[in-house]
């Protein structure tokens, strides 16, 4: 089955099992895809992934700055398909928080902690949720847009036209 | 007996990098474990957010001291995806080559420091002076020994030079040898095995759930390896087996090893066939200038910025030394990525720290954490 057969079956999938919630299931290349879900609905995602679909093992979770929202990215791999499988989903940048998957995959646990005091999201029921490679009591988020690494005349780059 | 909290690091010969392991004692026993991290921590993803993506591939080198062009490729992998580019198929032997030298190299390293680590002196000076001949190597294609910054946007910058892949295979036989060694050091020692065997099990099911990849889950007689379950670079045009073994202990993640580099061996003389029979190009044609490897500018003037390229998010996975290194790279049309996320393998595999120290004793943790490959500057960055 080709990469695209195999997303858009996903999709019908998951839209049958969660009627509401799935909001895309987008192809992206060498993976299965990557699905855009409402925040509401993680955790029963993450379980149907995990017990339905066979997504054993959590890779990686990122967090990225949109500044007036936020994007939580989860990279899963299952090891029946061989195959990597992206969820994303966008909070607001004021409300920020989304359940922990730590219940789903113990192994969030570090990558949510990374991703909490990175970029300022917060994981509502994270066995643990402290700082991992900041100080403790580190006031600021710096993997925020708005933490500048520069004064602004710093970053000017001048710029030669072809 | 009373418990008490001790703390192994940030400076203790067991910790291999700067990190501090935090433990529960009573009397000898581990009751609990708490790995304090940070200590390197350098920002590596946030300025990579303010750097051109060649200059990024100068970060990399620092994100893991023994295998910098490893994390090279991770990084320029995903860059050319979010970038649309594709590098020319010669480069990608080359990387391909380099990644498997660079896995001996890593693993040749972890086997001097570890061995040292449960009282065998000679093997480190053994490893040592072994690693340097695939240093030399390095040193004659890239221009360096630790800090490579060899690869670029579509492609590397420079070709091999005359005669590397006969100087190459020299080497290869000589390590050939000298693996054989290295077993008889260890596997016929009696300290090695009253030190390693059975310690820090931690089974196949309890790697999946904690995250742990690389040796440590190959060790549990789990054959997840990316450059056969995923191909990356050419990996699926070469032959070769995935090492396993059954005993999860620290005893069967160095049997992983040493087999993974023999392994590595049979790899790279296929490398060094193909690359004999296919001259060409290494970096691809019509690269936007802003990105013409090899002659990017350094520094922060004189780019020729392009700022409506085609944006894209670009992702890689490779199986570095120490297990599944991934990159997400989102590229908004800009000359500097907008975020570069980047996960480390030895990141999860030190977050399960407590399900395979618990229980043993004190002494227990240096081989134990040994067999981990602990290497701090890619958990940090």
């Amino acid at each position: 089955m080709d990469e695209k057969a195999a997303t858009e079956r996903l999709r019908s999938q998951l839209s049958t099992r969660f009627p509401a919630g799935i909001l895309a299931v987008e192809p992206f290349p060498g993976t299965l895809g990557r699905v855009r879900f409402d925040p509401a609905l993680a955790l029963d995602l993450f379980r149907e992934l995990r017990d339905v679909h066979g997504f054993t093992h959590l890779g990686m979770v990122a967090g990225i700055d949109w500044v007036q929202e936020r994007e939580v990215v989860y990279t899963l791999w299952s090891d029946e398909r061989r195959v990597y499988l992206f969820l994303s989903t966008l909070l607001p940048a004021d409300r920020a928080r989304i359940e922990s998957a730590t219940a789903i995959w113990p192994s969030a646990d570090w990558h949510e902690r990374e991703t909490w005091e990175l970029v300022d999201i917060q994981f509502d029921h994270h066995p643990d949720l402290r700082h991992l490679l900041l100080p403790t009591g580190y006031q600021f988020h710096p993997l925020l847009r708005s933490f500048k690494l520069h004064e602004p005349e710093d970053l000017e780059v001048k710029v030669r036209n072809v | 007996m009373s418990e008490m909290w001790i703390n192994m690091g940030p400076q203790h010969p067991m910790t291999h990098g700067l990190w501090n392991l935090r433990v529960r004692v009573d009397g000898e026993v581990v009751l609990d474990v708490d790995p304090e991290m940070g200590y390197l921590h350098r920002g590596i993803e946030k300025i990579s957010e303010d750097r051109h993506y060649n200059e990024v591939v100068t970060l990399m080198d620092r994100t893991c001291y023994v295998a910098g062009l490893a994390w090279e490729h991770l990084f320029i992998t995903a860059a050319e995806r979010a970038l649309h580019i594709e590098p020319p198929e010669r480069a990608v032997w080359i990387r391909m080559m380099t990644e498997e030298f660079q896995r001996i190299g890593s693993h040749i390293m972890w086997y001097a420091a570890f061995v040292q680590d449960i009282g065998l002196m000679s093997p480190f000076l053994y490893g040592m002076r072994d690693r340097d001949l695939i240093l030399d190597l390095f040193q004659s294609y890239t221009g360096a020994r630790l800090t490579y910054e060899y690869n670029r946007v579509g492609g590397t910058r420079n070709d091999l030079p005359s005669g590397f892949t006969d100087r190459a295979r020299k080497v290869c036989d000589w390590l050939e040898d000298r693996f054989r060694e290295y077993d008889t050091l260890c596997l016929a020692s009696d300290i090695f095995h009253k030190r390693c065997d059975g310690l820090g099990r931690l089974k196949a099911s309890d790697c999946v759930r904690l995250g742990v990849t690389g040796p440590m889950i190959r060790s549990a007689g789990l054959k997840r390896d990316l450059r056969k379950d995923r191909p990356y670079h050419a990996y699926d045009q070469v032959q070769f087996d995935v090492a396993v073994a059954e005993g999860a202990d620290v005893t069967a993640r160095y049997l992983v090893r040493m087999e993974e580099m023999r392994q590595s061996l049979r790899i790279l003389r296929q490398c060094f066939d193909w690359l004999d029979r296919h001259p060409g190009p290494v970096v691809a044609e019509n690269l936007p200038r802003w990105l013409g490897a090899p002659y990017a500018p350094v520094g922060r003037e004189g780019y020729l910025l392009k700022r409506n390229y085609p944006k894209g998010v670009g992702f890689s996975a490779v199986e570095e030394p120490h297990g599944e290194a991934l990159a997400y790279i989102v590229n908004e049309g800009g000359e500097h990525p907008y975020r570069v996320k980047l996960k480390s393998p030895v990141f999860t595999n030190i977050s399960a720290a407590r399900h395979y120290l618990v229980g043993y004793r004190v002494a227990d943790i240096p081989p134990i954490m040994g067999s981990v490959d602990v290497c701090i500057g890619e958990v940090d960055r």
